[in-house]
């Protein structure tokens, strides 16, 4: 028998800190873990005796690039907790943030981190010599995204205009307004990169992953919605334990978060897409189509293409919601706070973010669980990088590893929101 | 202040509330009001990336930045990239965060950098949560201050016979 390991001590292109233990034996991979070794970071026992005010700013700081996912999530649980409706504008601006955020994280993972892997460059600025068109429109989209979080957000690393109830302070419409143009070119960049994506040399892979996000009938979803996965799971938010649970491994410092009685899922833009295409408007199923998508995509290695489709949608939603804006009354719904408990879901960009906190009558939380949306994709993830390294036992250890990091980097993981990332060591024997 | 066209600029990078990394915000606080008319001076923080959209009409570019310590907290280092290369240090490539190395390289990549790059790093000691420079970085913002003006002067001159 022979055994063979390929390590990855430090996966780059992904956010934070893990490696990759790949073991062959006998030409068959037998394990393949996604060793997540950065430190805990406690965000859920420094929350406990934190007044609910505080909220939204102290969970901004789990991520730099998705933040408005853990303030929304955070404020959406809050508000359930406190009995408060935020609708009406309000509700659209929450909408608008949100795109975006997708907008910022959605560019800098197409372009800077995960198209390099199709055209066989090491890295984005290798690829921006011969690619530059391409890098210029991922960098203005990453550009104009980062200005409707700042402009909504107060700044676009770690926001600060996020409350329970709504905002600190809202744009007037002129301040929106030069947002319109922005945006307008926003979408035409995300229209040209899609059909650039769309042309990769895309592997050829099929997963049979159970998708599961947030489902809301009347809007593609970012906020609000029930839970619904591809095989027949419907349920209310704050039911996510009837049908999850989080398991702890060896291997990693981030928990592992499975179906209980099915196992591994999939959450992000490809489950995104599949239950929600029906919300998608014409404009962009119609370039779906182009971009050679089906109503489903079960190719981990083209998730790229529905990235960059979903690019397009928050340009668009964005648009919409710039055109649509009428100031309300008050920056944030009246409230007071009272002992209970809430749950906030919400679709970051690599896919949902589930919180629930409880409060005490003065609206002290009492209790904090933050479930990421890498420490959903995990276990997926582990089971996609053996399906990869299945099909390459024989070949050098430098290719094995550049699929292997490839097939990660499908998932746009977050390894610091999950705390909890990648060096790769592949032990055959 | 609005910018100079194919002046030079001068960006100070850091982050105040994480002690000495505040070292070029502290430069810029120092520099306001005595650069030349043809010069431009901006802080900023965060994201690397987003220093590229800064670069669009500048002939050159002075970065003043707090490095990690080799040693000797307080002393000043000059790095300039006509005639010296990126440290491989300053391209870690590692996350989702870019750093000022590559975003030097990437805007080369792209045709967009500066004719002129010089970087001025500060070693630092404490990069811990919290306002105040340690003593010896402290003590060497305005010396660094006056460095990056005589740099400025340089690069003008250069730039205005080019």
């Amino acid at each position: 028998m022979t055994t063979k390991t390929i390590k990855v001590d430090y996966l780059a292109r992904v956010e934070g800190e893990g490696a990759l233990d790949l073991h062959i034996e006998s030409g068959k991979v037998t394990t393949a873990n996604l060793r997540i070794f950065e430190p805990p970071r406690f965000f859920e026992a420094m929350l406990p005796g934190r007044s609910h005010k505080e909220l939204p700013d102290i969970v901004a700081r789990i991520c730099g690039i998705c933040p408005i996912a853990y303030q929304m999530s955070a404020v959406h649980a809050a508000e359930d907790a406190f009995g408060v409706t935020v609708d009406g504008q309000l509700r659209a601006l929450r909408r608008l943030v949100y795109c975006g955020e997708w907008i910022e994280s959605h560019a800098l993972h197409v372009v800077m981190l995960h198209a390099p892997d199709f055209l066989g460059f090491p890295d984005a600025i290798r690829m921006a010599e011969k690619h530059g068109d391409a890098v210029r429109k991922g960098l203005a989209l990453k550009k104009a995204g980062n200005g409707l979080m700042k402009l909504l957000g107060g700044r676009e690393i770690h926001p600060v205009n996020i409350r329970i109830g709504g905002f600190y302070r809202i744009p007037s419409r002129a301040e929106l307004a030069p947002m319109a143009e922005t945006a307008k070119e926003a979408r035409d960049h995300a229209v040209d990169l899609l059909r650039w994506v769309a042309d990769f040399p895309i592997p050829d892979a099929r997963h049979d992953y159970e998708f599961v996000a947030l489902h809301h009938p009347g809007e593609y979803p970012f906020n609000e919605g029930r839970l619904v996965s591809s095989a027949g799971i419907d349920i209310d938010i704050s039911e996510f334990d009837d049908k999850f649970e989080e398991r702890q491994v060896a291997h990693s410092t981030a928990l592992h978060s499975m179906i209980k009685t099915r196992g591994a899922y999939l959450t992000g833009p490809l489950a995104r897409y599949a239950l929600n295409y029906d919300q998608l408007p014409e404009t962009v199923q119609s370039l779906a189509r182009e971009a050679g998508l089906g109503t489903e995509c079960r190719n981990p290695f083209q998730s790229i293409v529905v990235r960059t489709l979903e690019m397009v949608y928050a340009c668009e939603e964005a648009l919409r919601i710039i055109a649509d804006y009428e100031p309300p009354d008050q920056a944030s719904a009246p409230f007071e706070p009272q002992a209970g408990t809430g749950f906030g879901c919400t679709e970051a960009p690599r896919g949902i973010c589930w919180h629930q906190y409880e409060f005490d009558a003065d609206g002290t939380i009492s209790a904090a669980r933050i479930v990421p949306p890498t420490s959903q994709n995990q276990p997926s993830i582990e089971a996609d990088i053996a399906a990869t390294a299945s099909g390459l036992v024989e070949e050098p250890d430098d290719v094995i590893r550049h699929a292997c990091e490839m097939t990660i980097r499908n998932h746009d993981p977050c390894i610091s929101c999950a705390a909890h990332f990648l060096d790769l060591s592949v032990h055959r024997a | 202040m609005t910018a100079p066209s194919q002046g030079v600029l001068v960006q100070c990078i850091g982050n105040p509330d994480r002690r000495d990394d505040g070292a070029g915000i502290a430069v810029a606080d120092r520099l306001a009001g005595c650069l030349p008319d043809r010069a431009k001076l901006l802080r900023r923080s965060g994201d690397m990336l987003a220093l590229i959209d800064d670069w669009d009409d500048c002939a050159a570019l002075v970065c003043v930045d707090a490095i990690a310590s080799l040693g000797s907290p307080g002393t000043i280092h000059r790095l300039d990239l006509s005639c010296e290369s990126i440290p491989s240090d300053m391209m870690p490539m590692s996350s989702h965060a870019f750093g000022l190395g590559e975003a030097i390289a990437l805007a080369r990549s792209l045709g967009s950098a500066p004719g002129r790059i010089v970087i001025f790093g500060v070693e630092g000691t404490d990069f811990s949560d919290g306002v105040g420079l340690s003593p010896k970085v402290s003590q060497s913002i305005d010396p660094l201050a006056t460095r990056v003006i005589g740099e400025v002067a340089t690069l003008l001159e250069e730039t205005a016979h080019a």
